[in-house]
């Protein structure tokens, strides 16, 4: 039994896949990412968090019950895939875990071929995960959505090689990137499908450098596209909804949903060639839901709670005049070292200025 | 500047354009074999190629990869060029450490700022990534630096921005540099907030950021 939350007429359940089907519901969902953040509600560490399933089982749900947002997302870094597959990390005790990149497991182009398939229920960080989503999905997967999440291929890569060594390699060693990024999709796959038996609602998918700020459309296709279309299939055989999350500038729409014909796109700035957050609404708002968008370090680090009750309604009020698609979310992680009562303050909002269904 | 050199030189910044190291290479060894100035060299030739490219990265045109290429070609021209350089052909150059602040280790967009800085004219200290705000400070004074470019990805390291404001302040040396911050997550309202002299969004417009105080401050910097 809940001792903060307010009996709402639909569950957060209810009320996240009525959205995404199009339906009536009682108030738009409202998802900040509270991910990593969550340490700090049970007291314990990041370092601490990210490695131990029950630790961050207990943080979600806790955090969950304090703010009251709609839906659990298992980003719990960027490098949980990359580590399994044999990447170096770096665990600061209060910020997020990183790859060593001093000490990449792919140093040179000509390495690639040592990325082997692996099983990600087998795997420390991958199982951990999948174990959250699992002792999540006992507690609370009735009420609340759980969205597992699985970093792109592309960007798994990244991490196992760096980031401007991978963007170089793009160029001058294409065959040996596909080759990678074809066993790292089998493993992927199969982690996904791992998280859906374990509860998971929907899986969100990142392909970050499908972004017009880092790489060309084409270049992005070339590398990711079919890719993400084998992922994206194998989650949806496997019985749950594909969700895309991207905080880059300039996500190629287009492009995604030609690849992973998703339920919803999440993401921190308007799609490529929409000029602002009303252009974006108008273009996309009958096609995809948006998941979106407040700063996360705006909303965690900079406003007060009555500015972000305004931030949230402008964004609330663009999406209704449009009818468009919309859960409100933060545009990215909230920060794990962010006001936790913003978090709160943007479902408030939802309570307050969301009582309208997408028609 | 006699005919043939500009055409070294156009052939120096096309060979940027292209991504072509080796030619850059190739001809850098040339601009020194034939004894004309380097440095007219690096400011015809290689900028005048970087500059090209960033605007093609503006224009969407070229990405981060084609960014990153022509880059690698231009350091590999400045290594050869840059022992050349005669002293008093040097002009006043702006001075300028960047780095990535403590905890964060992503430096894609930093290198992007000091490239195109450098291009536009700056001396650039680079002090890397996850770099301590007490070293900013201290690299800053030592190298008697006018500008201090911090750069973060991460929501988590942000506040190593704040930290380094709050050092100049305590150590009374605050009115002795500007401080300019970017990167994903950062915005100019948290740079109001933490008092920073301003913020970018990109490595072009850090540049002309940095320009408009150099105009607006001059000699007073």
């Amino acid at each position: 039994m809940s001792l903060i939350q307010r009996n709402e007429e639909l569950t957060s359940l209810e009320r996240v896949v009525l959205t995404l089907q199009r339906k009536e519901v009682d108030r738009i969902p409202a998802i900040p990412l509270v991910c990593g953040a969550s340490y700090r509600v049970t007291g314990s560490r990041y370092d601490k968090w990210s490695q131990d399933a029950e630790i961050a089982t207990q943080s979600l749900l806790a955090a969950q019950e304090l703010i009251g947002q709609d839906a659990f997302l298992l980003l719990v870094d960027l490098s949980v895939e990359a580590a399994d597959f044999g990447q170096e990390l770096i665990f600061p005790k209060f910020s997020t875990a990183y790859p060593d990149f001093n000490n990449q497991y792919i140093k040179t182009a000509g390495e690639y071929d040592k990325i082997k398939k692996i099983d990600p229920r087998e795997t420390k960080r991958m199982k951990q995960v999948v174990d959250t989503v699992r002792g999540l999905s006992e507690a609370k997967g009735n009420e609340v959505a759980i969205f597992g999440f699985v970093y792109g291929p592309l960007g798994v890569l990244s991490q196992i090689r760096g980031h401007k060594e991978l963007f170089v390699d793009l160029i001058k060693h294409p065959e040996e990137v596909l080759g990678a990024v074809d066993v790292i999709t089998d493993v992927l796959i199969e982690y996904a499908v791992a998280q859906i038996e374990a509860g998971a609602h929907s899986i969100v998918i990142d392909p970050l450098y499908s972004s017009g700020t880092v790489l060309r459309n084409t270049t992005w296709e070339k590398f990711e596209g079919p890719y993400l279309k084998r992922l994206a299939d194998a989650i949806r055989a496997a019985g749950s909804a594909v969700a895309i999350h991207n905080c880059g500038g300039g996500v190629y729409f287009e492009e995604v949903i030609k690849w992973s014909d998703p339920v919803a796109i999440s993401v921190a700035h308007p799609a490529h060639g929409a000029k602002d957050w009303e252009e974006h609404a108008k273009t996309w708002g009958d096609k995809i839901i948006t998941i979106g968008y407040s700063d996360p370090a705006e909303t965690g680090l900079v406003f007060t709670a009555d500015e972000v009750l305004e931030d949230v309604k402008r964004q609330l009020d663009l999406f209704k005049k449009h009818n468009a698609g919309f859960i409100l979310s933060s545009g990215c992680e909230f920060p794990p070292n962010g006001n936790l009562l913003n978090a709160a303050a943007m479902v408030e909002a939802s309570r307050r200025y969301g009582r309208w269904s997408i028609k | 500047m006699s005919l043939n050199n500009q055409e070294l030189f156009d052939k120096l910044a096309a060979s940027i354009v292209d991504m072509d190291e080796d030619l850059t290479i190739e001809l850098s060894n040339q601009v020194i074999a034939e004894g004309i100035d380097a440095y007219e060299a690096i400011v015809n030739g290689l900028t005048v190629g970087m500059n090209q490219a960033g605007k093609l990265f503006d224009e969407e045109e070229y990405f981060v990869p084609e960014l990153l290429m022509c880059s690698d070609a231009m350091y590999s021209g400045l290594n050869i060029l840059k022992p050349h350089i005669k002293i008093n052909s040097h002009e006043t150059r702006r001075k300028a450490v960047i780095g990535v602040i403590e905890g964060d280790t992503h430096d894609i967009g930093k290198n992007l700022v000091k490239i195109m800085l450098e291009t536009g004219g700056y001396d650039i200290v680079d002090l890397g990534r996850d770099v301590s705000p007490a070293t900013f400070v201290e690299r800053a004074k030592a190298e008697n630096a006018e500008f201090i470019f911090i750069s973060t990805l991460m929501t988590t390291t942000m506040e190593g921005m704040n930290e380094v404001v709050e050092i100049l302040v305590e150590e009374k040396i605050r009115e002795d540099y500007k401080v300019l911050i970017g990167g994903g997550p950062v915005s100019q309202s948290y740079a109001d907030k933490i008092g920073a002299d301003g913020y970018a969004e990109n490595a072009a417009e850090a540049v002309k950021l940095a320009n408009n105080i150099v105009a607006a401050y001059g000699n007073e910097l």
